[in-house]
C-alpha cells in the first residue's frame, strides 16, 4: 500500500465524476487485500463497477467476497435504512409496523440527510464490526466515494446533524461518524483528477472544501491518464510531412497539459502519484492490474 | 439530412443540456446559444458551475444571478459579429431559493423561512433541489423575458432522475396525503404541533422520534407550517414546469463522451427522457478521436530508426483511441433509435474561448462532420 495509506483503516477515493474512481478503488482494495488486509470495498448507491472491474458478478447490498481478503458491497439507501431502524429497534414486527406505516415514510424522506447519514452509518458500522475472536471483521475500509459536489455533502452530514438535529440517537451517531472521519490516523482521503483543466480545478476546491468545511484531510493525490512527455522540438523537424507534425504537436501538447496540470496539483503540498493513460482494451481486471502496479510503484 | 442542432433552433425557444458531469455540457451549452446569435436568434445561456476560463471568456466574472449581455468589444477581439445579442448568466442556487422564498413567503413567514434548518439543508442538500431551482429559473426567464432561444445548462447530476423528478419530488413534498391530514387540520386549528403528536396514538410519534429527537419533528412540523402557505403557488408552478419540459418548443440535447463508461449512463438517460416525454433533438458526442489518416502510416514508415518508434508508437495510439470511439458511437445509434446523433471531435485543448466555442458550434452545425474510424480490431 501506498506510504500515505498504509495506516489508514477508512480510505475514501473521491473526485470528478469520469477520473476514474472505481478502477482506482478496486486497485486500493486489491493491493490492501494481497498485503494480508480483510478489505470491505463500498460503492455509494451507483450503478455497480467494482465488481465488474475486477471481472466479477453483481454484489448488490450485501456483503460478498469477491477474492482473498477482499469483500465489496453496494450500499443502498433502502436496505441500509432498514439495517439502522433494526440495529435500533431490534425487532423487525416493529420495524414493519412504524417504517411501513405511509406517514411516517412521508415523515423519513424529508429529514433532512438522514438517507445520506443511514448510508455512512451502515459503512462505518463495519468498521467496529468485530469477529468471534475479538478482532476486526475487515483491517480496512474503502469507500469509493461519490462525484465531488456530492461527496462534500455526503461527508457534512454527521457535521450538519450535530450541529442541527437536537440530542437523541440520531445525533449520538452522527457524532461517532463526524469522530471518524476528521480523525487522520483512521482516515485517508484520497483525490483523484484527471490532467484537464476543469478536473484539476475541482480537485484544488475539493481540497478545500473537504478541509474547511468537513475537516477531513487528504493524504494523496493520484493524477489519471497522464501523459509522459515524447516528442522534443528535434524530432519535428521543418522537413516532416505536415501529418506527422501535427500528430507530434498533438502529442507535446497533451503532455504539456499534463504536466502543467501535476504542477498545479502539486502547490497542494502532498504527494501526486500518476497513473499514465492506458491503451487498454477494456477497463477491466487488466487495467486495475495496472493501476495497482504503478501504486506499489509509487512506495 | 437536415443537421438535427438547426432543426433544434429552428423549432425550439428553449434548449436543455444534459448529462453525467464532465462530459462538456458546459461548452456545447455555450457554443449553442453563440450559434444561435451568429445566427441572428437572440439568446441566453444560463449556466451552472462554468470553467473559469470559459466564464471569463463569457464576461461572467463574479455576476450571480444577473444576465450579463456579452459586448460587441469581446465578440470583436475573436473576430466574431454575431447578428443577434448574446447574453450569459450563472445560476446561483442558494440565491434562487432565497428570492423564491421572499417572493413567494406572506411577508410575516419569510424570516421564519429563511431561518429554520430544514429550510437550509431543503435548499442546499435535498437531493433534487439544484435540479428544481434550476427549471424554476427557467420558468421565471421563460415567461418573463422575451429571449428568443434560452440554453439551460443542468446541473451535473449522480443521478438522472433527480432531474427529471425534481418538479414531481416538490409536488410530492407539498402534495403528499400525508403531508395533508397532517396540516389541513393543523391550520384550521391554528395549532399543528398537536396533530403531529397525536398521530397513531403517539407510538409512531415516539418511535420516529429515537432516530431524530423531539425537537427535529417539531421543527420539521413548524417548516410545513410556515411554507404550507405556499402550496398553492409551488403546486402551480411545479405542473407549469412540467408542461414546459414536455412542450414540442422545448428541446433536450443530451451530452456524452464516446468512453465505454459514459455511454451506458447515456443511453439510460435517453431512455427516461423518451420514457417521460420529453423531446431529445440530438445526442452530441462530445471529444470523439477522428481516425489516423491512411497516408501517415506509410510516412511513419520512411522516418529514420531515431524517431520511427515514437511516431509508430503514437499513431498506433490515436489508432486505437479512434476505433474505440467508433465502437462507442455506434452502440450508442443502436440503443437510442432514431434519435440522431452529432459528433464533436476531441481538440487538443479545453474549449475555454469564444472562438473555441465558434469552432466547436461549426461541428454542432453541420459545417463540419467528423468520420469515424472503422471499428475492428
Amino acid at each position: 500500500m501506498v506510504e500515505e495509506l498504509a495506516d489508514k483503516r477508512l480510505v475514501v477515493v473521491t473526485g470528478k465524476g469520469g477520473v476514474g474512481k472505481s478502477t482506482l478503488a478496486a486497485a486500493l482494495a486489491m493491493q490492501s487485500a494481497r498485503e494480508g488486509l480483510r478489505t470491505l470495498v463500498c460503492e455509494v448507491n451507483a450503478k455497480e463497477r467494482i465488481s465488474q472491474l475486477l471481472g466479477r458478478p453483481e454484489v448488490g447490498p450485501e456483503v460478498t467476497a469477491l477474492d482473498e481478503n477482499l469483500w465489496a458491497v453496494n450500499v443502498r439507501p433502502q436496505e441500509a435504512m432498514r439495517e439502522y431502524a433494526l440495529m435500533m429497534l431490534k425487532f423487525e414486527s416493529i420495524y414493519s409496523a412504524v417504517f411501513e406505516n405511509r406517514v411516517v415514510r412521508y415523515f423519513l424522506r424529508f429529514i433532512p440527510s438522514l438517507q445520506e447519514l443511514v448510508l455512512l452509518g451502515k459503512i462505518l458500522f463495519h468498521l467496529r464490526e468485530k469477529r468471534p475472536d475479538g478482532r476486526w471483521r475487515f483491517d480496512r475500509i474503502i469507500i469509493d466515494a461519490p462525484a465531488t459536489g456530492h461527496a462534500i455533502t455526503f461527508f457534512s452530514v454527521p457535521q450538519v446533524i450535530v450541529d442541527t438535529v437536537p440530542p437523541g440517537a440520531m445525533s449520538t451517531d452522527a457524532t461517532w461518524m463526524r469522530d471518524l472521519l476528521v480523525d487522520p490516523k483512521t482516515t485517508g482521503v484520497v483525490l483523484v483528477s484527471l490532467p484537464e483543466e476543469l478536473p484539476v480545478n475541482e480537485t484544488l476546491e475539493l481540497h478545500a472544501a473537504l478541509a474547511s468545511r468537513v475537516k477531513m484531510q487528504s493524504a494523496l493525490v493520484v493524477l489519471n491518464g497522464f501523459i509522459a512527455p515524447r516528442f522534443t522540438p528535434a524530432d519535428v523537424p521543418e522537413t516532416l510531412p505536415e501529418g506527422l507534425k501535427q500528430t507530434a504537436r498533438h502529442h507535446m501538447a497533451r503532455s504539456d497539459l499534463s504536466a502543467a496540470c501535476l504542477e498545479r496539483l502539486q502547490t497542494l503540498g502532498l504527494k501526486v502519484v500518476t497513473v499514465p493513460r492506458m491503451f487498454t482494451p477494456e477497463f477491466g481486471r487488466q487495467a486495475v492490474e495496472q493501476v495497482a502496479a504503478r501504486l506499489g510503484a509509487a512506495k | 439530412m437536415k443537421n438535427p442542432i438547426r432543426a433544434a433552433l429552428e423549432s425550439c425557444d428553449v434548449l436543455i443540456t444534459v448529462g453525467s458531469g464532465g462530459v462538456g455540457k458546459t461548452t456545447v451549452a455555450a457554443a449553442l446559444a453563440l450559434r444561435a446569435a451568429m445566427e441572428g436568434q437572440g439568446s441566453l445561456v444560463c449556466t451552472i458551475d462554468p470553467a473559469r476560463r470559459l466564464a471569463n471568456a463569457l464576461g461572467l466574472q463574479a455576476l450571480g444571478n444577473a444576465e450579463t449581455q456579452i459586448s460587441t468589444g469581446t465578440f470583436a477581439q475573436a473576430g466574431l459579429a454575431p447578428r443577434a445579442p448574446m447574453y450569459a448568466m450563472m445560476l446561483d442556487m442558494k440565491r434562487t431559493w432565497d428570492e423564491l422564498i421572499e417572493r413567494r413567503a406572506p411577508p410575516d413567514k419569510r424570516e421564519k423561512i429563511l431561518n429554520n434548518r430544514f429550510y437550509q439543508s431543503l435548499s442546499s442538500a435535498l437531493a433534487g433541489s439544484q435540479e428544481y431551482v434550476a427549471m424554476e429559473k427557467l420558468w421565471e426567464l421563460r415567461t418573463q423575458r422575451d429571449y428568443p432561444l434560452i440554453v439551460l445548462d443542468t446541473p451535473p447530476t449522480a443521478h438522472a432522475l433527480d432531474f427529471l423528478d425534481a418538479p414531481n419530488r416538490i409536488l410530492d413534498f407539498l402534495d403528499n396525503d400525508a403531508s395533508k391530514w397532517l396540516l389541513t387540520p393543523a391550520m384550521a386549528a391554528g395549532k399543528f404541533g398537536l396533530k403531529l403528536f397525536n398521530l397513531g396514538g403517539s407510538y409512531v410519534a415516539k418511535t420516529i422520534a429515537r432516530f431524530t429527537g423531539t425537537e427535529t419533528l417539531q421543527q420539521l412540523a413548524d417548516f410545513m407550517l410556515n411554507i404550507s402557505g405556499m402550496n398553492e403557488g409551488f403546486r402551480e408552478r411545479a405542473h407549469q414546469t412540467r408542461a414546459l419540459l414536455e412542450a414540442e418548443t422545448t428541446g433536450f440535447v443530451l451530452v456524452t463522451g464516446p468512453m465505454p463508461e459514459r455511454l451506458d449512463e447515456a443511453i439510460y438517460f435517453h431512455t427516461l427522457l423518451q420514457q417521460n416525454k420529453m423531446k431529445v433533438a440530438a445526442i452530441v458526442v462530445n471529444r470523439v478521436h477522428g481516425p489516423v489518416p491512411d497516408a501517415l502510416w506509410g510516412e511513419v514508415a520512411r522516418l529514420p530508426p531515431s524517431t520511427q518508434a515514437k511516431f509508430d508508437q503514437t499513431l498506433k495510439e490515436n489508432d486505437h483511441l479512434a476505433r474505440q470511439d467508433a465502437r462507442g458511437v455506434a452502440k450508442l445509434r443502436e440503443a437510442c433509435g432514431t434519435t440522431p446523433l452529432v459528433l464533436v471531435p476531441r481538440f487538443d485543448l479545453d474549449v475555454h474561448d469564444l472562438n473555441g466555442l465558434y469552432e466547436t458550434s461549426r461541428w454542432l452545425w453541420g459545417d463540419r462532420q467528423l468520420e469515424l474510424a472503422a471499428q475492428g480490431h
